[in-house]
C-alpha cells in the first residue's frame, strides 16, 4: 500500500474551495411547532421572574447591597426586555428537523447555530420528554442518543402528537437497521 | 451497587460446587457448571499477612521515636500529635484492611462478575460478563513481594467497575482468560497458568511483538515541567510532616541553613524558586523512573485476537491490556513550549477504555513524552496497517480562520486595555496598566498565527485526521467507521467569517473530536467525503461545476434536491 493514498489529489489547490462546486448543507425539512415560541417565552419569563425577584428581595431587604445591586438589576432587566420577545421567535425561525431512513438531522440554536446529523445505525435510545410546561402547551422533545454525548440530538418544541409519531417511526426504522451503535 | 437484598440472596454455594479454591487462584471455578452454583471466592489469604506486616510497620515510627531515639516532644510546634495521628492511621488502616478481607466475596458466573463487600455498609455490585472491557492488574511494592496483584475489572466507564485487592498472580491470568474471551468461545479447560501444556494459553507461551521500550533519554523530556513546582510543594509538605514525627521542624532547619536576612528579598526569592524547582525536577525524575521502570509496549496475542499491552513500574507495577478489536485510532499532543524540540505524548483512541481518572494516568496513554518522530513510528506500529495517518500532509483551513484569530488577538488585549484605561481614573487599578495590556498585542498576534498554522484536516483512508490547538497541538487519526455523527457549529462571528466548527462524534477515545474553523463549504465537503452515504441526502451544491466530474462509483441514496450532485470526493487518484 502506498503511504498516503489520495493525499496529493485530495490536497486542494487553494485553501477555501477544495472542490469546483461548493457544498452546502440544506436545512432540515420540517419546522417545529409554533407553540414552542410560547414555551420558550414562558421559560424565559419564569427565569426572569426568579432571577429578578431574587435580586429584588435582596435589594429591598439588605440596604448595604443597594449600591452595586442597583446597576445589576437594571442591566438584567434590560437584557430580559430584549431576550424574552427576541430569543423564542429567533429560535423558531432557526430550529428545523428531519428524520430519514438513514439519519436524524436537526438544526438548532439562535445566535449560535448547530447542525447535527446522526446515522440511524448508531442510535442507542429514543425517548420523548414532556415537562409540565410542555404538557400544558402540548409540545414535546425527542431525544435521540448515541454512544457519544456530543453525537446525540434533542429536537425540542415539537407538537406532542408529531413527536409521538416521529419517535415511533424512528424506533421502527432503528429496529430494522443493523448496527452496533459504536 | 446498592445493597439490593434480592440480588444478594442468591444461594450460598456451601458444599454444592465443592471445588472452592481457598487460595483464590480460583481458576477451577471456570468450569463450574451452573451459574447459580458458582462458588463465592475470597481474596487471597496472603492479604492477611500483608495486613499483619503493615500493622507492625505502622508501629515502627513510634518505637523508633520513643524508644530508640528517645525524642523529647515537650517543645515542638505540634508536640506528639503528628506521631500519634500517623500511628493511629496506620494501625486502623491495617485493621480495616483485615476486616475488608474477611467481608469480601466475589464470584464469576456465566452471566456476571459479582462482588460483595462491606462490614457495616454492605454492598453488592456486579458487571455483566459481556460488558467487561478490561482486566488490569496493578501492584504496590508489598503486593509484589507477596506475589499479589490488584485487579481492576472495567466495563468501559470512567471508573473501573470492580476492584479486587488482592488476588494471586495466577488468579489474574485466570481472570483474563475467563473474562476477556468472547462469550461462547470461553474455554472450559481449567488451570493453564503454570502448566504449559496448552500452547494457546496466555502466560509463558504468549507470543509478543515488541513495539517500544523505555529509553533513558525520555527522562530528560519528562523532567522540565511546570508541575515541578507542584511536585516540590508536595515533597516539602510530606517532608515537613515526616520530620514532625521525630519532632524536627523543617521551617527551623531551612531557616538555619542560610542567613536569609543578609541575602535580601530578591536573592531569597531567587534561591527559593530555583531550589524548589530543582527539588521538583528531582521529584518528577524519581516519579518518572519508578513509574516507567521496565516500560514495555508490546502487541500480545490472546485467545480472542491481539491486544496492546503495557508493562511498567518499579515499586508499583501496572499492566494494561487494550483489545485491538476496539482500537479506532491514535492521538498525539504536542505542548507549544516543547515544539522546538518536537516532543509529543501519544494515546490510542479506543472504545471501552476508561477516560481520565483521578490520580492515575489514563489507560489510553501508550507512550510517555517522547520525540514526535519516535511517537509517530510507534503510532504506525500500533495501527499496523502501513497508512501512517499522523504523518500525512494536512489540508489548510480557510484563510478566514486566520483572520478570526487575528481579530481576537487584537480584540482581547485591546478590550482589556480599554477597560483598564476606563477604570484608571477611579484609581482602582494602577495608572499605566492599560499600556501593558496593549503591549501584549504583538505576542497575541504571533500566537494567532501559530494557532492558525496548527489547524489542519485530511482524509487518509481509512482515517479522518484532525489537527488543532495552541497551547497543545492535538493530532487525531480516527478510523472512518468510528464516526457516529456530525455536529456543525457556527457562532455569529463565524457566520460573518464564513466558518464552521466541525465536531466528530465517536464512541471511542474522548467521544468527541473537533476541527475548529473550517470554511463553511470545506466543513461540509470534509464531512461528506468521510461519510458519503450519511450526508448524501442533506448536501446540495451551491453552484454548478464547469468541469465534468469523474465517474461516480456508487450513486448516493436518491434524495430530492440532490440529483445533480456527484460524489467526487472519493474520486480515486
Amino acid at each position: 500500500m502506498q503511504p498516503y493514498p489520495n493525499t496529493e489529489t485530495l490536497r486542494p489547490p487553494t485553501e477555501t474551495t477544495s472542490r469546483p462546486a461548493r457544498l452546502k448543507l440544506r436545512p432540515p425539512r420540517n419546522r417545529i411547532e409554533k407553540r414552542a415560541i410560547a414555551l420558550w417565552m414562558l421559560h424565559a419569563a419564569l427565569t426572569a421572574i426568579v432571577v429578578l425577584g431574587g435580586c429584588g428581595i435582596a435589594y429591598a431587604t439588605a440596604e448595604s447591597s443597594r449600591p452595586y445591586l442597583g446597576p445589576v438589576i437594571a442591566v438584567l432587566a434590560a437584557f430580559y426586555v430584549v431576550y424574552i420577545p427576541l430569543m423564542p421567535t429567533w429560535r423558531y425561525l432557526v430550529h428545523r428537523w428531519e428524520v430519514t431512513d438513514e439519519a436524524v438531522y436537526a438544526l438548532s440554536g439562535w445566535f449560535e447555530r448547530e447542525w447535527r446529523i446522526i446515522p440511524i445505525s448508531r442510535i442507542q435510545s429514543i425517548n420523548t420528554v414532556k415537562g409540565p410546561l410542555q404538557q400544558l402547551l402540548r409540545v414535546a422533545t425527542i431525544r435521540v442518543t448515541t454512544a457519544s454525548r456530543e453525537g446525540s440530538i434533542s429536537i425540542r418544541g415539537l407538537d406532542a402528537e408529531v413527536a409521538e409519531t416521529a419517535a415511533h417511526r424512528l424506533t421502527e426504522i432503528t429496529e430494522l437497521t443493523p448496527g452496533d451503535a459504536t | 451497587m446498592s445493597g439490593s437484598p434480592t440480588a444478594v440472596t442468591a444461594p450460598e454455594p456451601a458444599g454444592t460446587a465443592g471445588t472452592t479454591d481457598p487460595a483464590g487462584t480460583g481458576v477451577e471455578t471456570a468450569a463450574a457448571e451452573s451459574p447459580a452454583e458458582a462458588p463465592w471466592r475470597r481474596l487471597d489469604r496472603r492479604v492477611i499477612w500483608l495486613d499483619l506486616v503493615m500493622f507492625l510497620l505502622s508501629l515502627t515510627p513510634s518505637f523508633v521515636a520513643l524508644v530508640v531515639l528517645d525524642v523529647d516532644f515537650s517543645d515542638g510546634a505540634f508536640g506528639i500529635w503528628p506521631l500519634a495521628v500517623a500511628t493511629f492511621l496506620g494501625v486502623t488502616g491495617a485493621v480495616r484492611d483485615l476486616l475488608r478481607w474477611m467481608k469480601t466475596r466475589y464470584r464469576i458466573t456465566d452471566e456476571r462478575v459479582e462482588l460483595r463487600v462491606g462490614w457495616l455498609h454492605r454492598r453488592y455490585r456486579y458487571v455483566p460478563r459481556d460488558r467487561v472491557r478490561s482486566v488490569d492488574a496493578t501492584a504496590r511494592l508489598r503486593h509484589r513481594l507477596a506475589g499479589l496483584r490488584i485487579v481492576h475489572i472495567g466495563a468501559g466507564e470512567a471508573q473501573p467497575a470492580l476492584r479486587l485487592n488482592a488476588v494471586s498472580v495466577a488468579a489474574v491470568a485466570g481472570f483474563r482468560r475467563e473474562l476477556l474471551v468472547a462469550t461462547g468461545t470461553r474455554p472450559t479447560a481449567a488451570d493453564t497458568a503454570d502448566t504449559a501444556d496448552d500452547t494457546d494459553a496466555p502466560g509463558a507461551a504468549t507470543p509478543e511483538t515488541p513495539i517500544a521500550e523505555l529509553r533513558w533519554s525520555w527522562l530528560l523530556y519528562n523532567l522540565v515541567n511546570i508541575w515541578a513546582f507542584l511536585a516540590a510543594g508536595f515533597l516539602l509538605w510530606s517532608l515537613f510532616w515526616l520530620l514532625q514525627l521525630v519532632n524536627v521542624d523543617l521551617r527551623d532547619v531551612v531557616g538555619g541553613l542560610v542567613d536569609w536576612r543578609e541575602l535580601g528579598n530578591g536573592w531569597s526569592a531567587v534561591i527559593i524558586t530555583a531550589g524548589s524547582f530543582l527539588l521538583g525536577v528531582i521529584g518528577l525524575g524519581i516519579g518518572f523512573v519508578t513509574e516507567n521502570w521496565n516500560f514495555r509496549l508490546v502487541r500480545a496475542t490472546t485467545e480472542n485476537g491481539t491486544a496492546l499491552l503495557t508493562r511498567r513500574g518499579l515499586t508499583q507495577t501496572r499492566e494494561i491490556y487494550r483489545d485491538d478489536r476496539r482500537l479506532r485510532g491514535v492521538h498525539t499532543s504536542e505542548p507549544l513550549f516543547w515544539r522546538w524540540l518536537g516532543l509529543a505524548e501519544t494515546e490510542v483512541v479506543s472504545t471501552g477504555l476508561a477516560g481520565w481518572t483521578a490520580g492515575q494516568e489514563s489507560a489510553s496513554v501508550i507512550l510517555p513524552r517522547t520525540r514526535i518522530g519516535y511517537a509517530r513510528r510507534v503510532a504506525a506500529d500500533v495501527l499496523a496497517d502501513g497508512v501512517r495517518p499522523l504523518e500525512a500532509p494536512t489540508r489548510a483551513h480557510a484563510r478566514a480562520a486566520l483572520y478570526r484569530r487575528l481579530l481576537w488577538a487584537v480584540g482581547l488585549p485591546g478590550g482589556l486595555a480599554a477597560a483598564l484605561a476606563w477604570l484608571a481614573p477611579t484609581s482602582t487599578v494602577p495608572d499605566r496598566l492599560w499600556l501593558y495590556a496593549l503591549a501584549a498585542t504583538p505576542v497575541t498576534l504571533v500566537l494567532a498565527v501559530i494557532a492558525y498554522r496548527s489547524l489542519g484536516h485530511t482524509l487518509v483512508e481509512p482515517y479522518v485526521v484532525t489537527r488543532y490547538g495552541l497551547a497543545r497541538r492535538y493530532t487525531t487519526a480516527l478510523q472512518r467507521r468510528a464516526v457516529i455523527g456530525w455536529k456543525f457549529r457556527q457562532s455569529l462571528l463565524q457566520r460573518i467569517f464564513g466558518l464552521n466548527t466541525l465536531g466528530i462524534a465517536t464512541a471511542a477515545g474522548a467521544r468527541h473530536y473537533e476541527v475548529p474553523d473550517l470554511g463553511a463549504a470545506q466543513a461540509v465537503a470534509f464531512a461528506h467525503e468521510t461519510t458519503p452515504d450519511l450526508l448524501a441526502a442533506f448536501v446540495v451544491r451551491t453552484e454548478p461545476t464547469p468541469v465534468a466530474a469523474a465517474e461516480d462509483p456508487q450513486p448516493p441514496a436518491a434524495a430530492p434536491g440532490s440529483e445533480g450532485w456527484k460524489q467526487e470526493c472519493d474520486r480515486p487518484s
